[in-house]
């Protein structure tokens, strides 16, 4: 049973994780319809960061964090205003080989500057928790915790705040929302930010118990896009359900079937899934 | 207060609207009466900057707005309330009301008071103001579209087919709303196939046919025009 608990503990690290990133997915594509195939790429930019600002700045953990997610969602709008926003009356086609050239752009910058060693990221927080035969690493501890704060704060924000609100009554009636006057541009450059800054601290989270290297975002972008297809395309529960599904079916499949199939396991998920349902788990759209 | 010259508007190489000339003056409730696919909303849409003119100008208070973003016309005092509502289904009617105060965010106190003002107009609202926009009957999101353009405060309200799809009694509750609201300063332009009940609150009316305005007139001489009444009235 302990063993059991502690597969539940690893999936619910994995699942935050996954969450952050496939919140910045599905709400970028709920509103611009945009399938962000860089937002890999913007995931492993933020661990750059991170691992920059600390390691060779010398500056602590969370001034990095901070550091990688306000850098990423600069980059992040950047691509919208340069790439996204003029390609907006093109063939939806366009759009896509944009975003993976963008991926391959700061992949190649990364590479160029960094080189494509794996590193290796140190956290300030190395002490193992204990309850009783649980064993819990405080940096996980700190993933479940941050990651689940950030998505209600993101909850709030949509929830309460009239900002907030444009992004959520865009994704839901668009020409409504331009009628009451909101800012079409604004709202795509908003949630570019929030999306490229949850990423970004996805990444700082997640580097000290993983790798970084400029390849780091791809297998974590697949994973990212079958989650919001488990959930719905632009669906926001739906994401954050959808990803701990995915993070309990690895942590959980992974040890009683075979860690080596462990990243099989999500797509796998994702062909039974959408057989049995197809049009995804939740499909009501962002609420 | 709006003035449209020669307005075209396209979808790809089809022409929507054939040289449309038309005026608005304050204070007045004007009626566009066409059938389907006549034009009634491309033109909504085009004085309200969803969609750009291929040629002419549009004009509001003088000033040239041809081309300009949906935003800065709802900013500029015109607002329109669309057919199909286009209302954002899962908040609450409360919610879609306050995004309709979008452009005065800033201004609280003059918000609640119009959200006031609007909670008195339609009573049923405040009933239903924690429910979902899109549970509600079409009756009743008629009357959220309507309060949530009124929150825009608008100078130049623009109602697309307001009574499409409702029960008669809700039909003549829609209308002595639009005209309370035009007798208490707001003009109003309103688009309808149901001639008879927009004819009788109107003080001008266009008629619109494959895109061009075809005929133009007070309400009396509209009344009273056998084509009108053969087209559009069945009388």
């Amino acid at each position: 049973m302990d063993l059991f608990f502690q597969q539940v503990l690893n999936g619910l690290t994995l699942g935050s994780i996954y969450g952050l990133v496939a919140l910045g997915l599905t709400l970028v594509y709920g509103i611009l319809h945009v399938p962000n195939f860089a937002h890999g790429a913007l995931y492993m930019v933020g661990a750059y960061i991170s691992y920059f600002v600390m390691v060779d700045m010398g500056l602590n953990y969370w001034v990095a964090m901070i550091a990688a997610a306000g850098v990423v969602a600069l980059i992040s709008v950047l691509c919208e205003r340069l790439i996204f926003h003029p390609l907006r009356h093109a063939p939806p086609i366009h759009d896509k080989i944009a975003a993976i050239g963008v991926m391959l752009f700061l992949e190649a910058v990364v590479q160029m500057h960094w080189g494509a060693d794996f590193r290796r990221m140190p956290t300030p927080y190395t002490s193992i928790l204990h309850f009783g035969d649980i064993t819990l690493p405080a940096q996980r501890l700190l993933i479940i915790v941050a990651a689940f704060s950030l998505m209600g704060l993101l909850h709030l924000y949509l929830k309460k705040t009239m900002t907030g609100s444009t992004i959520v009554a865009m994704a839901q009636n668009r020409e409504g929302a331009f009628l009451v006057g909101i800012n079409a541009n604004r709202v795509a450059m908003m949630t570019f930010a929030i999306a490229g800054g949850l990423a970004a601290v996805a990444a700082s989270l997640f580097a000290p118990i993983n790798l970084v290297y400029p390849a780091m975002g791809h297998l974590l972008l697949t994973k990212a896009f079958v989650i919001i297809i488990l959930g719905g395309m632009g669906s926001i529960p739906g994401a954050i359900i959808g990803a701990l599904i995915i993070g309990f079916a690895e942590a959980l499949g992974g040890f009683y079937i075979s860690g080596t199939y462990k990243d099989l396991i999500a797509f796998a998920l994702l062909v039974f899934i959408l057989s049995v349902k197809p049009t995804g788990l939740f499909t009501k759209g962002v609420r | 207060m709006l003035k449209l010259e020669n307005v075209d508007a396209k979808y790809d190489s089809f022409k929507a609207l054939d040289s449309v000339s038309m005026q608005v003056a304050p204070g007045e409730l004007v009626v566009l009466l066409g059938a389907n696919g006549a034009g009634k909303t491309t033109l909504f849409n085009t004085i309200s900057g969803l969609l750009k003119p291929s040629a002419g100008k549009v004009s509001l208070n003088g000033l040239d707005v041809t081309g300009k973003k949906p935003s800065s016309l709802v900013e500029a005092g015109v607002v329109q309330c669309p057919e199909g509502r286009k209302l954002f289904p899962e908040m609450s009617v409360m919610k879609n009301l306050m995004l309709g105060g979008y452009v005065h965010r800033r201004d609280k106190a003059g918000m609640k008071k119009t959200l006031g003002h609007v909670m008195e107009m339609f009573p049923i609202l405040q009933e239903k103001k924690d429910e979902a926009a899109g549970s509600l009957s079409g009756g009743q999101q008629q009357m959220v579209a309507i309060g949530r353009a009124l929150m825009g405060r608008p100078k130049l309200l623009m109602l697309d087919e307001p009574s499409l799809g409702l029960a008669p009694l809700v039909v003549k509750q829609v209308f002595e709303a639009v005209q309370a609201i035009n007798k208490e300063g707001t003009t109003v332009l309103l688009a309808e196939q149901n001639a008879f009940a927009a004819l009788k609150i109107a003080t001008r009316a266009y008629v619109i046919e494959n895109g061009r305005l075809v005929m133009e007139g007070d309400r009396d001489a509209m009344l009273g025009n056998e084509a009108v009444r053969k087209a559009y009235i069945g009388a």
